[in-house]
């Protein structure tokens, strides 16, 4: 599968809101019944109230749920024409999500949950890892049950996990939700290495807390503010 | 590291009751398997009279009139309609016709000093009914010599009856193969002797059995020219499930008599047959049962990892790859199942075998339960590897 330059949403809406279409939160809305397109190695920030559609465009995006109407394309194939197969080779290689509830596998340990998702590609090896939870603090919970850290530990081990991966776009649903600002600071320095090392985008949802992402040094590296 | 995770979902317990369920199951199937193969292959031990089984010698009944030589007679003969609706029966694997002599036949014997003659009669039948291979089992008019296959219950009348009465001495099969036999053959203005040896002695036909060759020949030269050919009065049926109630039910309608004890044989192989098959269905029922209890648990299995299964797959694993630690796990333990089901139905053959060993049959082999076992195993398991990949994929969606 050829690298996903762009994520193109036409006329899209997700199916819960078919009921209030003519709402005007969604007529004003950059991504909800318009065209929008997030454009390779763009910094986008999407900022919006709770219940708006934030995870359900990064669900949408990352194919695990396809309740929406209208079109969805990753450079010009629309995406409903994925089956399981092309799905499990865009999250290896061409998608990272961080969902807003993290997913950590509470009853395996900091390692494990991590090295799940590294053994897939291979793509760090056991040293960068422990160097990533070092700048989190975290490396003394290496071999600590996921569930038994604090929610902000397990947001950043959520974050490393994102990372352990080749992409060409993130996802980052409410990355920092729980983080405070220096953590905040250290995850945005951390995500925009990868995301410029990979030549990728970052697509990061807030409400009220976002990810402190600047823009970089490349063409195309601008942060783009996308109102839902 | 995926399966420390998916195993911490499984309970042992499920997995045992099935494993215990299922060996049940197939050890009983294996072991009703191997009895039949052992008991069945011990019918089939060398020239046992169990051969016969498989064959019936029929005719139809000598009705009073005949006997008495008066009246419009019965035919006791076979028509061919009579033996082509034989024929179509779903029973009948081949039917072979008696053909009998159409002429004079007397034997004479150098034995001791003495000289004895008999008249005799012939008959033939098809080779591929006989029970015993003789050797040079043809005729030729140039050089001849005629190859006869007398019934071992003959052999048995004058040993047991006419020479332990008479004080003449008993004769093995051997001895009596290597006794100077002439024969008189006469008829249509011919008369001939011919050299004669006894090629063999069959517990399948109770008759004195020569060459089609030799009969077709004979007929020829010593029948009576222009005389119709006389349809068989007796046949001979290889069937192909012995003791089947309709091969019983379709003699009685059509009042034909079966020959020796051959109805009696057959019906205890019909009878074993019937209860192995039983057992055999038991032990299937039992193994449905417990693949069943499998699959349920297979279901619970994957109903209580579903959230992991699909966080799994959101991570990038294929269901494939998620698919594969259960298929491992399965297929572990149906392959103990099956050594362990084998290995219980030879246990149980010693309980016959010994049996089997003091009348001297050797029993069938452990292929047959081993084969049986192997494919019943694959088939339960490919099933299981179905459910398993079904319901991931229905997670995973």
């Amino acid at each position: 599968m050829q690298k996903i330059n762009s994520i193109t949403f036409e006329n899209t809406l997700p199916a819960v809101f078919r009921a209030v279409s003519g709402d005007s939160a969604i007529e004003h809305s950059d991504v909800w019944l318009s065209r929008c397109s997030f454009v390779r190695p763009g910094r986008y920030t999407v900022e919006a109230a709770s219940g708006t559609g934030k995870s359900s465009m990064c669900s949408f995006i990352y194919g695990n749920r396809h309740d929406y109407d209208g079109t969805i394309l990753f450079n010009s194939t629309d995406i409903r024409s994925f089956g399981i197969g092309d799905w499990c080779e865009l999250r290896r290689r061409h998608l990272a999500l961080l969902p807003q509830e993290m997913r950590l596998f509470p009853e395996i340990s900091v390692r494990e949950n991590i090295m799940l998702k590294n053994r897939l590609t291979d793509f760090f090896s056991e040293q960068e890892i422990k160097n990533m939870l070092a700048e989190f603090d975290l490396l003394q919970k290496y071999d600590t049950p996921a569930g038994l850290l604090s929610i902000g530990q397990q947001q950043r081990v959520a974050i490393v996990r994102a990372l352990c991966q080749p992409f060409d776009f993130l996802l980052l649903d409410e990355p920092v939700s729980h983080l405070d600002r220096e953590n905040n600071l250290i995850a945005a320095r951390m995500i925009m290495e990868a995301a410029h090392s990979r030549d990728a985008a970052i697509i990061s949802t807030s409400v009220g807390n976002p990810l402190l992402l600047r823009a970089g040094d490349s063409p195309g590296e601008s942060i783009v503010e996308i109102k839902l | 590291m995926v399966w420390n995770l998916l195993k911490k979902n499984i309970s042992a317990g499920q997995i045992a009751g099935y494993a215990v369920a299922n060996l049940v199951g197939l050890a009983i199937v294996l072991t009703a398997i191997r009895f039949y193969s052992d008991v069945r292959g011990a019918f089939s031990d060398g020239d046992d009279s169990f051969v016969g089984s498989d064959y019936m010698i029929i005719s139809k009944p000598v009705p009073l009139l005949s006997v008495m030589g008066g009246g419009k007679q019965e035919a006791t003969t076979f028509a061919p309609d009579e033996i082509n609706r034989l024929r179509s029966q779903p029973w009948v694997k081949k039917v072979g016709e008696f053909k009998s002599a159409e002429f004079d036949v007397g034997a004479y014997i150098e034995l001791g000093g003495r000289r004895m003659s008999t008249a005799l009669f012939f008959e033939s039948i098809p080779d591929e009914f006989y029970d015993v291979s003789p050797s040079d089992w043809t005729f030729d008019p140039s050089d001849p010599m005629i190859p006869i296959v007398l019934s071992k219950d003959y052999l048995a009348l004058y040993n047991f009856g006419f020479a332990a009465s008479r004080g003449y001495p008993q004769l093995s099969e051997e001895l009596i193969s290597k006794v100077p036999i002439s024969v008189a053959l006469a008829g249509n203005g011919h008369y001939d002797r011919l050299p004669a040896r006894i090629a063999g002695f069959s517990s399948r036909l109770n008759t004195i059995a020569v060459p089609e060759e030799f009969m077709q020949w004979a007929n020829m030269r010593y029948g009576t020219p222009g005389q119709p050919v006389e349809a068989p009065s007796r046949l001979i049926v290889e069937v192909s499930k012995p003791g089947d109630p309709a091969i019983e039910r379709y003699f009685d309608e059509h009042g034909i008599e079966v020959g020796g004890d051959k109805a009696n044989s057959s019906r205890a192989i019909f009878l074993m047959t019937l209860i192995t098959g039983i057992v055999a269905s038991v032990g299937v029922i039992i193994t449905l049962l417990a693949v069943f209890i499998l699959v349920l648990s297979i279901y619970l299995l994957i109903q209580k990892s579903r959230e992991k299964l699909r966080d799994l797959i959101l991570l990038g694993y294929s269901p494939g790859q998620i698919c594969r630690y259960y298929y491992r796990l399965v297929g572990l333990v149906n392959l103990v199942i099956l050594v362990l089901a084998i290995t219980a139905s030879a246990a149980a053959s010693l309980l016959w075998r010994p049996a089997l060993a003091a009348m001297d049959m050797t029993g069938g082999s452990i292929l047959a339960p081993v084969l049986a076992g192997t494919v019943l195993m694959a088939l339960i398991t490919m099933f299981n590897f179905y459910t398993i990949r079904r319901l991931v994929m229905r997670a995973a969606c």
